[in-house]
């Protein structure tokens, strides 16, 4: 799904990157599901910067899909799988474990 | 979605069910397209409230009652096949004016997605079959009659033309969930389409001379023997419909929102009789309005040499949102 040539600011992720949702980002896309604020996840997709006028008149920053184990968020046992489409300015790096 | 949770795919035909179904949708494309769009566009001073009384055609008492004489099946196909009018014209309406530009994003603030202030409150209906079919067949009928005269006040206040309606008429039939079934089944005969499709969705669309649409990336998900995928989008209801036509009706629901991501592997058995295999995950995609996803589903066994024709045949509208398996070609008799 990498975008290539159209995107120009380019993505501060990588695919494999494990990211945390901000709890709040007023200036932020509002469409940034409720159930994965503050919840780590990882990068599995980039798409770039996408335009869209038929939906919205401004560019977001760059998209990336994140996964998210399902135990993570519900608290019980699972192996599967939420992705979210999200806005790099919801997401702040999360150090690897050990840190 | 009708109340009736942990509905199993035999209640699809129970007339109760069917009435549920049309009046969940209807309430949706009222609160979430038609009155939002009316209600942004006199906010915004493009037509007034006086503009619309003038375009009203008051209509007799006696229009509005549903031919008494037709049996149930009949009388709810009636219900379901006005609801298909009413959505294919609340869509149609949807071209550029004039003098104001509206993209989705103003919807979804108009309608109160992000600020529950603004929502427009959701009928019930209630009482038996009955009674529920003749609240709806009226609801029905309201909701025409405002879509008739917001469209007739628009054209009145030269806002759109006849000819932006045609085109968009047209454009509107060309859309559907075969088109998806096309992509299918060509990505499951030309690996090299397949990763077309996977990389840049609606391009490849093109390939199969498909109006490819204009709403973001199609993102396109593949099942394979680990991973199933199922699509949801919580927040509205973002779906590749410039492309595949509108999704299931349930798609819409907040039934479907909630439980799909809360617990998809009972929501897909209990409500849609899916049981997924232990060993496979499942990855429920939630979507923003920027990647549009639909699923890919796994070629079923059994369909070698089958044609393109034929393999598209097994591709059904629930299994492009990853709700069921392609159907398998022992079904298709």
């Amino acid at each position: 799904m990498m975008d290539k040539g159209a995107s120009q600011p380019s993505h501060r992720y990588s695919v494999g990157d494990r990211v945390r949702v901000l709890r709040d980002r007023p200036d932020g896309n509002p469409r940034t599901p409720a159930y994965v604020r503050g919840r780590i996840g990882m990068v599995v997709a980039l798409h770039g910067q996408i335009p869209n006028p038929l939906d919205h008149r401004d560019l977001y920053p760059p998209l990336c899909t994140v996964r998210f184990a399902l135990q993570d968020l519900t608290g019980r046992p699972s192996r599967d799988f939420v992705t979210a489409d999200l806005h790099e300015e919801w997401l702040e790096p999360v150090p690897d474990e050990g840190w | 979605m009708t109340g009736q949770s942990g509905a199993h795919r035999t209640h699809l035909t129970d007339p109760g069910y069917r009435v549920g179904a049309v009046a969940a949708d209807l309430e949706y494309f009222r609160t979430k397209r038609l009155e939002p769009r009316v209600l942004n566009l006199i906010r915004r001073g493009v037509v007034s409230l006086h503009d619309l009384m003038q375009a009203g055609s008051p209509t007799a008492g006696d229009q509005r009652n549903e031919a008494a004489s037709a049996d149930l099946e009949q009388r709810v196909r009636m219900l379901e096949d006005r609801l298909d009018a009413l959505v294919r014209g609340i869509a149609t309406v949807m071209v550029p004016m004039r003098s104001a530009d509206v993209v989705i994003e103003d919807m979804r603030r108009e309608r109160g997605d992000y600020d529950g202030f603004f929502r427009i409150a959701k009928r019930t209906y209630a009482g038996s079959l009955e009674e529920r079919m003749v609240q709806l067949g009226l609801q029905l009928f309201e909701c025409q009659e405002l879509l008739d005269a917001f469209t007739r006040a628009l054209l009145a206040a030269g806002e759109i033309t006849e000819d932006q309606l045609e085109q968009r008429r047209q454009a509107v039939r060309s859309q559907g969930y075969r088109n998806g079934a096309r992509l299918v089944a060509r990505a499951w005969v030309d690996p090299g389409f397949k990763q077309r499709l996977l990389e840049a969705g609606r391009e490849a669309a093109r390939e199969l001379d498909l109006p490819p649409g204009r709403l973001g990336k199609l993102g396109v998900a593949e099942n394979t023997e680990h991973e199933h995928n199922v699509v949801v989008c919580t927040l509205c209801s973002c779906y590749p419909h410039d492309l595949l036509g509108d999704p299931p009706w349930w798609y819409r629901t907040d039934e479907y929102k909630q439980r799909i991501i809360d617990d998809p592997r009972a929501m897909l058995k209990e409500t849609f009789g899916f049981e997924v295999p232990a060993e496979r995950s499942i990855v429920v995609r939630d979507s923003t309005s920027d990647v549009r996803w639909m699923v890919l589903p796994r070629r079923p066994e059994g369909t070698e040499g089958l044609s393109e024709e034929k393999l598209a045949e097994l591709v059904t509208l629930e299994s492009l949102v990853g709700a069921a398996e392609a159907r398998t070609p022992s079904t298709l008799a």
